[in-house]
């Protein structure tokens, strides 16, 4: 078990290969198809700065937040999976979802050092192991709003860096 | 506060925070199939999962599900509007306290499908499905609460198969909607929900039964054999190789039309479904 606390180093991500099992403390962003293009847009725009919300090292969850807790969605719908590179470029450097994602996705994340990891859909354990949620941008969007929480040990496996994919079977 | 709402509100509890004894085995028992794999951390995640989610009475997922529920009546039982509004306050007050995700869509029919009406932030603003009611010999009144999340509805199919006079012609049919269903779904082991009729409507009421009824310790020829070749296809859990995944079939073939044709509904269930409890009213 490899044990990473955000935000993360590039050395730290560097280091990670296909089929590591990491453990992830500290603080993680949460946002899936509501709210991830809105993010991409502003970056594009070059409007992002003035929310104040620094990705750099950061780490996106694929989830909802709501009173039921969280859970990864599938992280190869569209509005999700075209976010990756837009935010790996600006330094987000592990999105945290479950499914398979597309050979560009997977050379994207390669070619910004980011990683994309798989963890399961374990609500009742991953509420155990959450300690704080903050709702940081779109409180509108409810339960797909933009979310900053604070975990502990949160286990994932790594599932696509340096241009592998856990998805490759031999 | 009745004592059917009540029951009815335990129970729907019960159904989005537990694993049956049964499930559990059939989680062991693939567990120890494959030790030391990927697969393996994955299933003992979603059984840790599930014992803190019984013990913390938590949801098991995010996704708490749809509410769909399956009333036994025996010969003497009464079902009146009454009972079933008590049935639907006990849905209602059972949403608030798991709790239920607040994913009822406000708005008229437009804003219901374009999701521009915004979300109910009351958990249990969410409505359960039709009531399915099947007489049984059995003199009970007994309600089974299922939680049905959004993946598998996604993956599911209810379609006809051309059987052709073979029962084999249907298997595989089956396994090769079930492949890919599986491989996309994300959150296997699945148990796969199968159910055989004469329309849509009645494959898809099979199906639910077959979810309401069926058991990991149980399992037909017919079901067994489903398993065993969608198996083959090393999807393995939540898509990242191995031997299991599926734990098991739940299948109910009902009455069959004399013709060339088996609709056939079929729903690859997630790691943590059929979410199910059941309580006698």
């Amino acid at each position: 078990m490899i044990e990473l606390t955000t935000p993360f180093s590039e050395e730290a991500i560097s280091q990670l290969k296909v089929g590591d099992v990491v453990s992830i403390t500290g603080y993680v962003f949460c946002g899936r198809d509501a709210v991830l293009p809105r993010i991409c847009k502003e970056l594009e725009a070059r409007i992002w700065v003035k929310r104040g919300i620094d990705l750099r090292g950061g780490v996106i969850f694929h989830t909802a937040v709501s009173l039921a807790g969280v859970g990864p969605t599938s992280s190869n719908k569209l509005e999700i999976e075209s976010s990756f590179e837009t935010l790996s470029k600006v330094g987000v450097k592990m999105h945290l979802g479950k499914g398979a994602i597309r050979a560009e996705t997977v050379k994207a994340l390669a070619e910004n050092n980011a990683v994309f990891a798989i963890i399961p859909p374990v609500t009742a354990l991953l509420e155990s192991q959450t300690l704080e949620r903050e709702c940081v941008a779109w409180p509108e969007l409810g339960m797909e709003a933009f979310y900053r929480i604070k975990v502990d040990n949160y286990q994932a496996i790594i599932a696509a860096a340096k241009g592998k994919s856990i998805y490759d079977h031999d | 506060m009745t004592e059917i709402e009540q029951k009815v509100c335990d129970t729907l509890i019960r159904a989005g925070s537990t694993f049956r004894e049964d499930q559990k085995a059939a989680y062991r028992r693939a567990i120890e199939k494959e030790p030391g794999t990927i697969s393996c951390w994955v299933m003992r995640q979603i059984l840790d999962n599930a014992l803190v989610a019984e013990k913390n009475h938590r949801p098991l997922c995010d996704d708490t599900g749809i509410p769909h529920l399956f009333l036994e009546v025996g010969p003497h039982c009464h079902v009146t509007g009454e009972i079933i509004e008590q049935i639907h306050t006990g849905v209602r007050m059972g949403l608030r306290k798991l709790p239920g995700r607040p994913m009822a869509i406000m708005g008229d029919d437009n804003a219901r499908i374009d999701q521009s009406g915004g979300l109910d932030h009351d958990s249990g603003a969410l409505k359960p499905s039709p009531i399915i009611i099947k007489s049984v010999k059995e003199d009970v009144l007994r309600l089974t609460v299922l939680m049905l999340g959004g993946g598998p509805a996604i993956r599911g199919l209810t379609q006809r198969i051309f059987h052709k006079h073979s029962v084999e012609v249907v298997i595989d049919e089956i396994v090769n909607r079930a492949i890919p269903a599986v491989s996309q779904l994300g959150c296997s082991p699945c148990t796969l929900a199968v159910g055989i009729g004469r329309s849509q409507f009645e494959a898809t009421s099979l199906m639910i039964e077959a979810m309401a009824k069926g058991n990991y310790d149980v399992q037909s020829d017919f079901e067994k054999t489903i398993t065993d070749r969608v198996n083959e296809s090393n999807v393995g859990a939540l898509g990242l190789g191995g031997k299991t995944s599926v734990l098991a079939t739940f299948a109910k073939i009902g009455p069959q039309r004399a013709s060339g044709v088996r609709i056939v509904a079929l729903r690859p269930c997630c790691c943590f479904e059929p979410r199910r409890a059941e309580v006698e009213l």
